[in-house]
């Protein structure tokens, strides 16, 4: 919706940003051609789980903190986990990392597969929506729909479910999965990933508009391999940092038009930062498996990206990744690992992040020496992202000022959805307004 | 697999939105009882599963909270498989255009319409909801049309069941 001012700016305002998971809307105001104001409004209600996770047993933020999203509920799982086990001094055998990372190689899948197909690929070509790009592309969505069912299948292998899976525990899990499971899932794994390779070819195909991110971009970087399940912060500027320092580098603040708190780094002074598939890639290009590597030269990326638009090849890149992990993780599976370790409570802090399928997700909580929790703080990717979303909309509205609403609302959302910004996480989502000059 | 099958679609801890696993429940205690052959009944939280939960069945019952516009607790039962008319946009829960939150019932529905994966003859049961609320149980009208939304799933197993050898 649009409407004139009354000092003769001009206002649009989405009430309903669509494709994007989660409830938000966006506000874009314009005086004498110039964009005055961006706003990314997530109304969706705050949702309190940091306030209703204190009192309650360290054991349970697994399963609790899942609930705050239906797709990255393995993300929260395993963020809680590393960072109670951290609290109680409890380092858990490299077999449960490895089981973690294979169980969290299912919901990027199934993240990325959606986002990609079902969402974002719309867009790019000139479709409302998946229902009616399969009417005219129904090979895509339907490879699409299988790429995602392999996802969902591994997360119910080792999950036990394929949305907020039930094997997760503080310590580990309540059963591995038999080797045998394991193994007779490979054919599977390796059919999606003859389907990711071809889908990076066909996302490297689409058309992409010139945007180039000036932004910090902040990952995290395990010893070994891509970052997944774990590792220490790292970040474009050169900053490094362990997991347990986020609190000191990572500041949380309230804006008065969004639900979502939004976050710097280091003060803010080197603006906006980035979490997610792009700085992940620039940031950890070379740890990439050879394949995958292959893969997204062969779609012209370089050993960096920061267009954000070209997110989607990253992703397609990443689910090239996560389908050889889960491939190299079962054949190195010896299946005789004991499904969790102990974890004693004892008062303390512990810190834990690991990289959902759209950006780091930080946890820390406090513990008395019962193991209750007396303080909890969770910081979602898509709050991180909320400035650098607001300033990639200022750069291009400016472009799009001869666009007319409905065009320019389309183009806004192609652009918020370059980061499949998960709202509901963050809520702790989008609508237009515009408002013109 | 082949046969009936009846998924109650929605979110157990989303207010009204649980009523179709209510009635999921409700119509297997009812399928147990009455010894109807070969039906299975399941409860899912996600729509997009649709597609791969209805390969080879036949007939398929839906069972989700709509929003219509009608009072609190109206059960509707429509017609909607690859023999019937396509769904009118908004006319059940949010289609998709809304994100993957709102990917709902109608979405799915469309989509296998359009993939040419639609069961014959696919039947929505839809309760009119009041709240969505996180925690919240069923509201009182949603509550009290649970079993007449079970009887109308199970009319149409009876329809099948009196077409087939006991």
């Amino acid at each position: 919706m649009s409407h004139k001012l009354t000092d003769g700016g001009h206002v649009m305002h989405v009430g309903t940003l669509a494709r994007v998971e989660g409830e938000g809307a966006m506000h874009i105001e314009l005086r004498d051609g110039q964009v005055t104001d961006v706003q990314l409004r997530i109304y969706e209600p705050p949702r309190f789980y940091e306030a209703f996770l204190r009192g309650r047993s360290y054991t349970e933020p697994p399963d609790i903190t899942a609930r705050i999203c239906g797709i990255c509920p393995v993300a929260y799982q395993m963020s809680a986990c590393w960072a109670i086990e951290d609290a109680c001094g409890v380092a858990v055998p490299e077999e449960i990392r490895l089981m973690r990372r294979l169980l969290y190689c299912g919901e990027w899948i199934e993240s990325h597969a959606l986002h990609v197909f079902l969402l974002h690929a719309p867009d790019f070509l000139g479709y409302d929506g998946a229902i009616e790009m399969a009417a005219d592309h129904p090979h895509v969505v339907e490879r699409g729909l299988r790429m995602k069912r392999a996802g969902n299948r591994l997360m119910e292998l080792v999950g036990g479910r394929s949305i907020h899976p039930v094997n997760v525990k503080v310590g580990g899990f309540y059963r591995m999965p038999d080797l045998a499971e394991l193994r007779a899932f490979r054919p599977v794994l390796e059919a999606a990933l003859d389907d990711a390779l071809e889908t990076v070819g066909l996302v490297a195909g689409f058309d992409f508009p010139d945007l180039e991110q000036p932004y910090e971009y902040v990952s995290l970087r395990p010893p070994a391999g891509y970052p997944i399940e774990s590792g220490s912060v790292v970040a474009s500027s050169g900053a490094a940092f362990e997991v347990r320092d986020f609190p000191g580098h990572i500041e949380e603040f309230h804006v008065a038009h969004s639900n979502a708190l939004h976050a710097s780094l280091d003060g803010g002074d080197r603006g906006p930062y980035v979490v997610g598939p792009l700085a992940r890639y620039t940031l950890n290009h070379d740890r990439l498996s050879p394949l995958a590597q292959e893969a997204a030269a062969a779609a012209g990326l370089g050993t960096t990206c920061r267009n954000p638009f070209r997110s989607i090849i990253v992703r397609a890149v990443e689910l090239v990744e996560a389908y050889h992990e889960a491939l190299r993780i079962i054949d190195g599976w010896s299946g005789s690992a004991a499904p969790s370790v102990k974890v004693p409570a004892r008062a303390g802090e512990g810190f834990g992040a690991s990289e959902a399928p759209r950006g780091v997700l930080f946890h820390r909580y406090v513990l008395d020496d019962s193991g209750l929790i007396k303080d909890a703080q969770i910081v979602p990717p898509t709050s991180q992202n909320q400035p650098s979303i607001e300033a990639d909309l200022r750069t291009l509205v400016q472009g799009w000022t001869g666009l007319d609403d409905h065009a320019l609302q389309h183009r806004c959302e192609h652009a918020i959805r370059n980061y499949d910004p998960c709202i509901s996480c963050a809520t702790h989502f989008l609508d237009l307004t515009v408002d013109r000059a | 697999m082949t046969g009936p099958l009846v998924v109650g679609l929605g979110r157990a801890d989303r207010g009204d939105d649980a009523v179709g696993g209510a009635v999921a429940r409700a119509v297997a205690r009812r399928v147990e009882a009455a010894g109807l052959p070969g039906v299975l009944v399941v409860e899912h939280e996600d729509p997009t599963a649709l597609l791969d939960l209805w390969v080879g069945r036949d007939p398929v019952v839906v069972v989700d909270a709509v929003c219509s516009g009608t009072p609190p607790g109206t059960v509707r039962r429509l017609e909607t498989g690859a023999r019937a008319s396509r769904l009118q946009e908004g006319a059940w829960s949010a289609t998709g255009r809304g994100g993957t939150h709102a990917f709902g019932l109608a979405a799915a529905v469309e989509l296998a319409r359009a993939l040419h994966r639609l069961p014959a003859r696919l039947v929505v049961v839809g309760i009119e909801a009041v709240g969505f609320e996180y925690g919240a149980p069923l509201s009182g009208p949603v509550a009290a049309a649970v079993p007449a939304a079970a009887e109308e799933v199970v009319s149409v197993l009876e329809e099948v069941s009196a077409d087939v050898p006991r």
